[in-house]
């Protein structure tokens, strides 16, 4: 930069020579100059302002930036990356036909142990043994000191246990959640839903799965995550199913059996109402499988579709249902009873005389043998199997709980003639009670086979016709007959028109050797109302011997009779029925029923 | 006698002073101030008390403050710079006496009525310590390497103070503050690019010396470092802050959930949210709309001021005015960023809206330098 001087000669000499002050010119330069300077550094503060202004700016627009940016994101939590337990629980509620719990799931913990968190092994023991005297002391001091990583204490705990182990203050103990299976009615219904029991198990939770009865059956459905929180309905009523297990116990008490069962069924739609085997067991203390002694004596036994019993005089109603059906007889036809009946090297007797001839209708209300013989001998081996298959007694029930499944009937092995008739009554033919409810009910619903099931129906089930409704109808009246003046006159509920037949059968040895002679299975199937059949209700006692007579009475018309009877006038206030005056019999048929 | 007096003579004087005040900037300050109350009301839930109605007290404080600072004339300010900055000092290291702890660091003063915040003062004093010299020194020597040391070491004095608290933030802050200063001076641009530079390599340094015997910060100030950087490492612990104020700022979208409506705040969700957090409060009820209005009134108020700057003649008055109006702006910035995620957590408030006395009288006070320089420009 060239300066410019201060006092430029030329302008001094000039000035010198105009007269004027040459110091002017001195001081007029120097004004200049700081104007100079002062706007020269005024320029650079102006443009450094400036750049402060563009930061502060583009700072600003960064903030708006982000602003815009935030407000279009999402609000989202921040997340862990803790991942859930593998094991997918909640198992779906059972429900009664009216919704009510019959199942459910609650919320508890399990206790297991991690030996190396342990502070003090010696006080946990010590107080873990005061929580659960089950548990030893000494076995949880050596696990608690081993080299055990973890070990399970309890699988269940109650709240009040839970507490009282977190009041130890153990780090080393430690809860895992559990999911556990509630039967909130006891051991109401026990064998119809089974019980349920841990699968695979952790620390985070446990695999419910079922075990017995419809737990087991729909197990895939009651664990379909994609079902969550959906019921599994029954067709059970919860009110009808606690009337029927408290009469049939005490009878059972009553009669000292040793088991008894009973199975109430709608006839048209194939529902079963309430299903009771006893002795029974509470599904939320599962007893463990007897190790010793007949399986068919432990609670865990459904004898209502797992035993399989020879029924007896129950199966009468067959044979004359179908010499009836067949056109060979009619309810009025008189058949020749005398005896005994011989056949090879077998005689056929009646309980007592009854003369020489009875009409069908008789043979039936006086549960005669030679009479059922005679009619089963007219039917033929081949037609009588034909008929006993149409009705579903060759096979299992198809009733949805695991246990009918052990419910095969049993035939004779080699089907002669002698066995058409010994069938005809009964006997060398084993069923369980659910296949006699099932026949039962086909014969009173107008002759439609029925299926039993757990399961609710909308429509009433049209089966396969076994028998014409003018068969049925006749079967009825004589099952009415039985109740009215035959040997189940104890049956008889004023109002509900109970139709039914006695049966009463020596039990056969489990050794094989031939037949007790003072034990039997007693068992009364029912219909109700008669005249228009809406329940059947079977009811068998495991050796009944009622002991307050002068002799000892085993039959069904002393034992299975009046409990059925007294279950009727339980329960049909609770099925919707109103008692009712009984129709009259229909002329010209039963004619002869004098 | 400067040139500021030199032209005294068409300066008002008297109550005509009222005049001649930027009474656009004191209804811009009152309005951001107004946007506060709200805001603090909405966060009690809607009632006066606690905060609202003593952060209105405060500003009526500070507006008497700011009107009697405006009325005195800037020359007698500039005259008491160097006098303001060894009081300031002297607050500092009473600080280190007679501070009360608070979170961690002793960074108040007691003053009975309220409590203050001696690095808030330090601030302004430092701007106007700095502004004097570059007033005193002559415009040619400004980048004469003796004459850059010495403002240089101004600046540090009450750095080297504000750090031993420790404030790493504030001390950042008051680097920064008179480093703006010395640059709209016009002190060359190798200087700054130097320090830059420094300063990266102190970046570098710090994270280097992690964890070694020879640590230069504090562990919560790396962990606040590492937060900054993913503050998603530990949502539920260091990184809670942003995380939520995310999620409120999220939640707020474009018009936000409504006045006295936002749940982060109501339940409690945010600390701090009277004070340093009180942004996220505003995003989000009032939404995008809302926090932009209110960065339209911080726009508006550096505006105003940087157009004050360029039109005073003496150098005193045009650095102080930029000065001031760049800490407002560091306040604003830093917070807002902070809040946004753009920079770590330090304990920055947003200026007049958040709840504390200290930071709103300082800054009053200051605009209070900004009007008397405004008023007693020569014309």
């Amino acid at each position: 930069m060239i300066r410019k001087p201060l006092r430029p000669l030329a302008l001094v000499l000039e000035a010198r020579a105009a007269g004027q002050n040459p110091k002017d010119i001195e001081r007029e330069n120097i004004r200049a100059r700081q104007e100079q300077a002062r706007d020269a550094s005024r320029s650079r503060a102006e443009s450094r302002l400036l750049v402060l202004l563009l930061t502060f700016l583009s700072l600003f627009g960064l903030v708006a930036f982000q602003m815009g940016v935030l407000a279009l994101s999402d609000a989202s939590e921040p997340t862990s990356s803790y991942s859930g337990p593998s094991i997918v629980a909640q198992r779906g509620n059972i429900v009664d036909r009216e919704g009510r719990i019959l199942a459910t799931n609650i919320d508890t913990y399990s206790l297991y142990a991690t030996p190396q968190d342990m502070v003090d092994p010696e006080m946990a023991a010590k107080g873990l043994v005061e929580i659960f005297p089950e548990l030893e002391e000494q076995d949880l001091l050596r696990w608690f000191t081993g080299k055990r990583k973890f070990l399970w204490v309890k699988k269940k705990l109650s709240p009040e246990q839970k507490q009282a182990v977190q009041d130890l203050g153990e780090p080393g103990l430690k809860f895992g959640p559990r999911e556990l299976r509630l039967y909130p009615n006891g051991s109401l219904a026990a064998h119809v839903l089974g019980g349920a029991s841990f699968g695979r198990e952790d620390v985070a939770a446990a695999e419910v799965v079922g075990v017995a009865g419809v737990e087991k059956t729909f197990d895939d459905f009651l664990r379909d995550p994609a079902r969550a929180g959906e019921p599994l309905q029954l067709t059970i009523d919860l009110s009808i199913q606690s009337a029927v297990e408290r009469v049939l116990q005490g009878g059972m008490t009553l009669m000292n059996a040793k088991g008894a069962a009973a199975i109430l069924m709608d006839v048209n739609t194939g529902e079963i109402v309430s299903l009771v085997s006893l002795p029974d067991f509470d599904p939320n203390e599962r007893p463990p499988l007897p190790t010793s002694g007949s399986p068919t004596d432990s609670p865990l036994f459904n004898r209502a579709v797992q035993g399989v019993y020879e029924l007896g005089s129950t199966f009468k109603i067959f044979a004359a249902a179908q010499a009836i059906d067949l056109g060979l007889v009619t309810p009025d036809t008189m058949i020749d009873i005398r005896g005994p009946l011989k056949w090879g090297k077998f005689r056929i007797t009646d309980f007592k005389n009854y003369g020489n001839e009875l009409s069908v209708y008789d043979i039936i209300k006086k549960s005669s043998n030679i009479g059922t013989a005679r009619l089963a001998l007219q039917i033929g081996a081949e037609r009588q199997q034909d008929f006993l298959r149409a009705l579903g007694f060759d096979e299992k029930t198809s009733v949805e709980m695991v246990e009918a499944k052990g419910g095969k009937p049993k035939w004779p092995s080699d089907w002669q003639d002698i066995s058409t008739i010994t069938v005809s009554y009964g006997h060398g033919i084993s069923v369980t009670p659910m296949h006699l409810a099932a026949g039962y009910a086909t014969l009173a619903n107008g002759g439609y086979r029925v299926t039993p099931t757990l399961l609710k129906q909308d429509y009433p089930q049209r089966g396969p016709r076994v028998i014409s409704p003018e068969t049925s109808r006749q079967v009825r009246e004589m099952l009415r007959a039985v109740v009215k003046e035959g040997t189940a006159t104890f049956g008889d509920v004023e109002g509900y028109a109970v139709g039914g037949k006695t049966g009463t059968a020596d039990k056969a040895k489990e050794n094989g050797g031939g037949y007790y002679e003072d034990r039997v299975i007693s068992t009364f199937a029912s219909v109700f109302p008669a005249y228009d059949p809406k329940y059947v209700l079977i009811v068998t006692m495991d050796e009944p011997e009622l002991a307050t007579e002068i002799e000892p009475k085993r039959t069904a018309g002393w034992t299975a009779v009046p409990i059925a009877a007294e279950i009727i006038t339980r329960v049909a206030p609770l099925l919707g029925l109103r008692p009712e005056i009984e129709p009259k019999p229909q002329t010209g048929v039963t004619g002869a029923s004098n | 006698m400067s040139y500021l007096e030199y032209h005294a003579k068409s300066v008002p004087t008297g109550w005509r002073k009222i005049l001649y005040l930027h009474w656009p900037l004191i209804l811009l300050l009152t309005a951001i101030s107004s946007i506060g109350f709200l805001i603090l009301y909405s966060v009690a839930g809607g009632s006066l008390t606690p905060w609202s109605q003593a952060q209105m007290e405060r500003f009526v404080l500070g507006v008497s403050v700011m009107f009697i600072v405006a009325m005195v004339p800037i020359w007698f300010w500039r005259n008491m710079s160097v006098l303001a900055f060894l009081f300031a000092l002297a607050l500092l290291l009473m600080v280190e006496f007679f501070g009360v702890s608070s979170k961690g660091a002793q960074r108040w003063i007691d003053l009975g009525f309220m409590r203050l915040q001696p690095s808030e003062v330090a601030k302004i004093a430092l701007v106007m310590v700095l502004a004097a010299y570059y007033d005193w020194l002559p415009v040619r020597k400004t980048s004469k390497p003796f004459w850059v040391i010495i403002p240089v070491l101004i600046t540090l004095v009450p750095t080297a103070i504000v750090l031993r608290q420790p404030d790493l933030g504030t001390a950042l802050l008051l680097m920064i503050t008179g480093g703006a200063v010395m640059f709209a001076a016009g002190v060359h641009w190798a200087y700054f690019a130097t320090v830059v530079a420094a300063g990266a390599g102190m970046i570098v340094a710090v994270f280097q010396s992690r964890g070694t015997t020879w640590q230069l910060l504090q562990d919560y100030q790396y962990r606040r470092i590492d937060t900054f950087l993913d503050p998603s490492r530990d949502p539920l612990g260091a990184g809670y802050n942003i995380a939520q104020s995310k999620i409120a700022l999220g939640s707020g979208g474009w018009t936000g959930r409504g006045f006295m409506q936002g749940t982060q705040t109501r339940l409690n969700f945010l600390p701090e949210k009277q004070t340093d957090f009180i942004f996220t409060t505003l995003a989000e009820e009032l939404g995008f709309l809302g926090g932009s209005a209110l960065l339209l009134l911080y726009v508006l108020v550096i505006l105003f001021c940087l157009g004050a700057a360029l039109r005073m003649k003496d150098r005193f008055s045009a650095l102080l005015v930029m000065g001031v109006s760049f800490t407002f702006f560091l306040f604003f910035a830093v917070n807002m960023s902070m809040v946004m995620g753009l920079a770590p957590v330090v304990g920055v408030p947003l200026p007049l809206v958040s709840y504390g006395g200290s930071a709103m009288l300082v800054l009053l006070a200051a605009f209070g330098l900004v009007q008397s320089a405004h008023v007693h420009r020569p014309r």
